[in-house]
């Protein structure tokens, strides 16, 4: 690289727009149909959040190689490739019982690639205790037109639909909004997992009328709307702050070269964490 | 009534809350190993050295921010410390909005705040949020970590809620979904099916089921029952062209 003294910021960034929407379509987690009534839309489910954090790499510290994850047998003492991994429930210690993808997709197979809305209900019923992961869903190809209406229509009545479907080995109850003509995918908690917080309320004679009347004037004069814009992790910034002055100082040390088929697919990954790390803190300034 | 994970005191104007935070939401979910297929043995994760192709011991790990092909930029254990945000028992609130101010994909985690020592403060704030509509947006660290929530009335209690960063949150034109004509009368069955599908939330409606039958499975195999295999359920997508007709079915299906 001509200029090692400078990380490549700025061509990056500029190609960040492009590269998330080229890269999220891929990124589906699961793929299926999300139906209300008799219409059904074929889908694609992707994250909707990215935590911001600064990406690093392991690194060993004798030739600063990047080491990689392996799964290790202890039994035999050998790395195991991915084909001979399986999945066991541990009934008794050391003692397990296999189970396969097919047996568990076979657990709810009606649920397994269906999110079958049944109900909609008013969103502001919906405390946010519930709200548990948020996804988007992703129209596949000939579902754009009832994607679109699904999501027209949720925003014209402000309502979201409810439903449960199976993501990897777990039901989750999900709920189904529009959100700038997209539809999102948030799920929720199941009732029964939302703990009670009666126990901890304090005695009701705890304040009196007036206390609670000079909390409010001091509450309202600090009302504002809200704008989480203006709030950002600060570690990321002193982190990445951090980088670009030991960049300066020319403080990077070298990886020795392996063979090139292992190395392209890292790359590719790799690259993108930096561009977007940078993006990032360039966004919160 | 979980355990108390962290206490603080909720500080803004001249006001001084302490309180203790307890988590709100428990899962309890099957959860699998990963064996290997000739021994079933259960497998560890181990750091491998993609050079000289050998497992690495801890102490000869270090992380480094990657800059250029091959090239890295060490960071120090010394030098993570001198990023991390500095100790404090404050909860900070910086101002006051609406409840229904902020987005629920936001909401990260949700603690419940149970006082400690000062039940007045407490209860003339829980009952001022709840009487004015509002919650608080603060920062605070906890485990050398800064968070950035909302401070909210929950009947009598008072709730803290993880919210993210903002950019984290992944935004729907990044999606790149293209803009399709409908036509309004297809909008007005659409909203009109909608509005005729629509309940009460009662969530106490919705239970687990699938991890009983999980369990009930993992049961069977232990004594070695044979699994019966199903196919996942597929919906035929509905076509453009047949949109409006299944709209029109469905409106008299709920009729």
């Amino acid at each position: 690289m001509k200029n090692p003294g400078k990380i490549r910021s700025a061509r990056y960034i500029g190609k960040q727009d492009e590269s998330l929407s080229r890269e999220m379509p891929s990124q589906g987690i699961w793929t299926g149909t999300v139906s209300f009534s008799l219409v059904a839309i074929p889908v694609r489910l992707v994250k909707a959040v990215e935590p911001g954090r600064v990406s690093f790499h392991l690194l060993h510290t004798k030739d600063y190689s990047p080491l990689e994850r392996k799964m290790f047998c202890p039994e035999e003492e050998k790395m195991v490739p991915s084909e001979e991994i399986i999945r066991g429930f541990e009934i008794e210690p050391g003692k397990h019982v296999v189970v396969t993808d097919e047996e568990l997709e076979s657990v709810s197979p009606d649920r397994s690639r269906t999110i079958e809305i049944a109900e909609f209900i008013d969103i502001k019923e919906v405390d946010p205790i519930y709200y548990d992961h948020p996804y988007f869903l992703v129209p596949l190809k000939g579902g754009e037109k009832s994607y679109r209406l699904l999501a027209e229509s949720m925003q014209r009545t402000k309502r979201a639909g409810l439903a449960k479907f199976v993501l990897d080995d777990r039901e989750c109850i999900v709920l189904i909004t529009s959100r700038d003509g997209a539809l999102a995918a948030s799920t929720l908690h199941y009732r029964d997992e939302i703990l009670s917080g009666d126990a901890m309320a304090p005695a009701i004679d705890g304040a009196s009328d007036e206390e609670e009347n000079i909390m409010k004037k001091k509450i309202k004069g600090m009302m504002t709307d809200f704008a989480p814009e203006r709030y950002s992790n600060d570690r990321r910034k002193r982190l990445l702050d951090m980088i670009n002055k030991k960049v300066k100082k020319r403080a990077e040390v070298e990886a020795p070269e392996v063979g090139e088929e292992e190395e392209t697919e890292g790359m590719a990954d790799l690259m993108t964490a930096l561009e977007k790390s940078m993006h990032k803190v360039k966004k919160s300034r | 009534m979980g355990s108390t994970i962290w206490i603080g005191n909720i500080q803004f104007s001249d006001v001084n809350v302490p309180v203790k935070l307890h988590t709100a939401v428990s899962q309890n979910r099957v959860q699998f190993h990963l064996l290997h297929r000739t021994d079933r043995a259960k497998l560890r994760q181990q750091m491998i050295c993609r050079f000289d192709k050998a497992p690495v011991p801890a102490e000869e790990q270090a992380k480094g921010f990657q800059v250029d092909d091959r090239k890295y930029i060490l960071i120090d254990p010394e030098e993570f410390e001198q990023a991390e945000p500095e100790s404090s028992r404050i909860i900070d609130v910086h101002e006051f909005v609406k409840t229904g101010g902020i987005d629920p994909i936001f909401v990260e985690h949700v603690y419940y705040l149970e006082p400690d020592s000062s039940n007045r403060s407490y209860n003339a704030l829980a009952a001022a949020l709840k009487d004015m509509d509002a919650q608080g947006v603060c920062t605070w660290v906890m485990r050398k970590r800064a968070y950035f929530g909302a401070l909210q009335s929950a009947g009598r209690i008072l709730r803290l809620n993880v919210l993210r960063y903002s950019d984290e949150i992944v935004q729907a034109k990044s999606l790149g979904l293209e803009a399709f004509e409908l036509s309004e009368k297809e909008v007005n069955i659409g909203s009109e099916l909608i509005n005729k599908l629509t309940v009460k939330f009662k969530p106490e409606k919705y239970v687990n089921e699938h991890q009983k039958k999980l369990r009930e499975m993992i049961e069977k195999k232990a004594v070695g029952k044979k699994i019966a295999l199903f196919t996942p359920k597929h919906l035929k997508p509905t076509k453009p062209s047949k949109l409006l007709e299944a709209l029109e079915k469905s409106l008299k299906k709920a009729a």
